[in-house]
């Protein structure tokens, strides 16, 4: 069990390193900062991303056009038929005049054009809603995909397609962050065990001291641990510090932007922390031999 | 090899408080030590000299467990280097005091710091760190300069900081890596009494040098090192003025009554001569 004072001891050295080398520490902790910033600049990409896919998913739907052979006294069985479709919520008909008027409406002034026309040529169709588990791309392909086997179905606009475009970017934006996650872990560890080097380097006379008048392992150690992992938590808030800035600048510009959640900075600052503590053990373990 | 601390249980003299049994130690393919064998008693106060690159300090690292032996035994207050938990090291160097020739003080802290750092590496409470620090502060003269920085001292009063801090934690044992190597002769022989008075306190001491000068106006165990080989263990004969010293201060007060039977075994006719 530590005594107060040593405890205040182990406080001070573990800032001590702070202090005596301050440009070193100063650069570390920017370098840590940029490299953390390009990291959590393409997490937020992807959890922004991912929430824009969450909410395009509550908006896949698909409309079901039908041949004109399929008269409308069958709008009852086929509705439910389409209702028995695995992923199928609600079905809507949509009859022909219903749909020219829609189509008036969308067409604004230039309706007058229709009335050129000697009959509607608009289809029947049917707007099914899916399922809340049924709301992605694969789920509305299988039904699209079962669809279009019917004689009856014409064609089917599935009015989502975008979103298999947005989940692929995703994915892909999922992966860079990993890749990106892999080279600033390697970076931040090497520029971290760089800096407690030096500062092992200059602690040589105290160490040799310690290890003579009996320090243990653990006593000697700390003070180099918490400094790494001090570099790398003041680097993380660093970093969040500054995307938070970017996002709060952009954010009235681009609408439904979000950030991370407390819980998420938190968990991104721990990160940052552990990677201190691994950058000031690898150093310990290649430079402090006890 | 070292998982375990084990207590020695072999055919060793109780008061044996560092045993070398056929020791030799490589460093990097050469033979630093080879087949050194002695035993030191508790209280007891030796020499150890010879050349540069002789093996002085390959002992010293040994006795502190800084290096381990190739082959052979050390036993270190009944603690079995081949058999030593490194965890348990911290502990054992507590007991074991240390010298160097260059001081090695801290230079940004005063001499009270300096000595204190030894305390609080231990971890002493606040009160006893104070005592402790004045008590060996003034037996070593240095009180008045407890807020001094190291180099403001003299060489001399660089050592005594050097030896308090050694003793602040009041060790079985004080390895004395030739502290007087950087000192005039006459600062040289204020250390080597202030290690005598140390001894006379019941510490083993064991000091190194390659001084002759020094080595001669002993009157104490010398081994002498040749090469990495142990080549003479022996009492040197003083003088008889040199004698009546050392037998005066074997019966001051304050000494201790192993260190006494040690004199008296080791000087039966100087301690005969005292008594009548």
């Amino acid at each position: 069990m530590l005594r107060r004072e040593q405890v205040g001891y182990l406080i001070r050295e573990s800032l001590a390193g702070f202090h005596r080398r301050k440009l070193t520490t100063g650069v570390t902790i920017l370098i840590m900062a940029s490299a953390l910033m390009v990291l959590s600049l393409f997490t937020l990409v992807t959890v922004n991303l991912g929430a824009l896919v969450a909410r395009a998913h509550t908006g896949i739907d698909l409309r079901v056009f039908m041949v004109d052979a399929v008269a409308p006294e069958m709008q009852p069985e086929m509705q439910l038929r389409f209702l028995a479709i695995d992923g199928v919520q609600s079905a809507v008909y949509i009859g022909k005049e219903e749909a020219l008027a829609e189509f008036r409406r969308e067409l604004g002034d230039d309706a007058v054009l229709l009335d050129t026309l000697d009959q509607n040529p608009l289809p029947a169709s049917y707007h099914l809603t899916l399922t809340p588990v049924a709301r992605t791309s694969q789920a509305a392909q299988a039904v699209r995909d079962q669809l279009a086997t019917w004689p009856e179905v014409s064609d089917i606009a599935f009015s989502q397609a975008w979103v298999e475009v947005l989940e692929r970017w995703t994915f892909l934006f999922r992966m860079a962050s990993l890749v990106v996650g892999l080279i600033v872990f390697i970076a931040a560890v090497f520029v971290i065990s760089n800096t407690v080097k030096l500062n092992v380097a200059a602690s040589e006379r105290v160490i040799e001291i310690m290890k003579l008048v009996g320090a243990t392992n653990f006593f000697i150690r700390t003070p180099f641990l918490c400094e790494g992992m001090l570099e790398g938590m003041l680097g993380g808030m660093l970093a969040m510090a500054i995307v938070g800035t970017a996002h709060a600048v952009m954010s009235p510009q681009i609408q439904g932007l979000i950030f991370f959640t407390p819980l998420q900075v938190a968990g991104f600052i721990v990160f940052c922390v552990g990677l201190g503590l691994i950058g000031s053990w690898s150093a310990m373990r290649k430079y402090l031999k006890l | 090899m070292r998982k375990d601390s084990k207590i020695y249980q072999g055919p060793l003299d109780p008061r044996t408080i560092i045993g070398f049994y056929h020791v030799d130690l490589v460093y990097s393919e050469k033979a630093a030590l080879q087949n050194v064998s002695f035993n030191i008693a508790n209280g007891e106060f030796v020499c150890l000299t010879g050349p540069s690159g002789a093996g002085k300090s390959s002992i010293l690292r040994l006795i502190a467990m800084d290096a381990f032996p190739t082959k052979g035994q050390v036993i270190v207050r009944g603690m079995l280097a081949s058999h030593m938990n490194r965890r348990r090291i911290p502990q054992l160097r507590r007991e074991i005091g240390f010298v160097f020739q260059d001081f090695r003080l801290l230079e940004d802290r005063s001499v009270f710091d300096n000595v204190a750092f030894a305390q609080l590496i231990v971890g002493v409470s606040k009160a006893e760190m104070q005592r402790n620090v004045m008590r060996v502060l003034t037996q070593v003269g240095l009180w008045d300069k407890r807020n001094r920085r190291p180099r403001t001292l003299s060489g001399g009063e660089q050592q005594r900081v050097a030896i308090a801090r050694a003793m602040v934690n009041s060790p079985k044992i004080l390895l004395a890596d030739e502290p007087t190597g950087n000192l005039d002769p006459v600062v040289a022989q204020e250390i080597i009494d202030l290690l005598f008075r140390i001894n006379d306190g019941g510490t083993c001491v064991i000091f190194s040098t390659h001084d002759h000068e020094i080595v001669k106006s002993f009157g104490q165990r010398v081994m002498v090192l040749e090469a990495g080989r142990l080549v003479s263990d022996e009492l040197l004969r003083l003088s008889l003025d040199r004698q009546a010293s050392l037998v005066d201060r074997m019966y001051r007060p304050g000494n201790e009554a192993a260190r006494s039977a040690r004199q008296q075994a080791r000087f039966p006719e100087e301690v005969k001569r005292a008594q009548t």
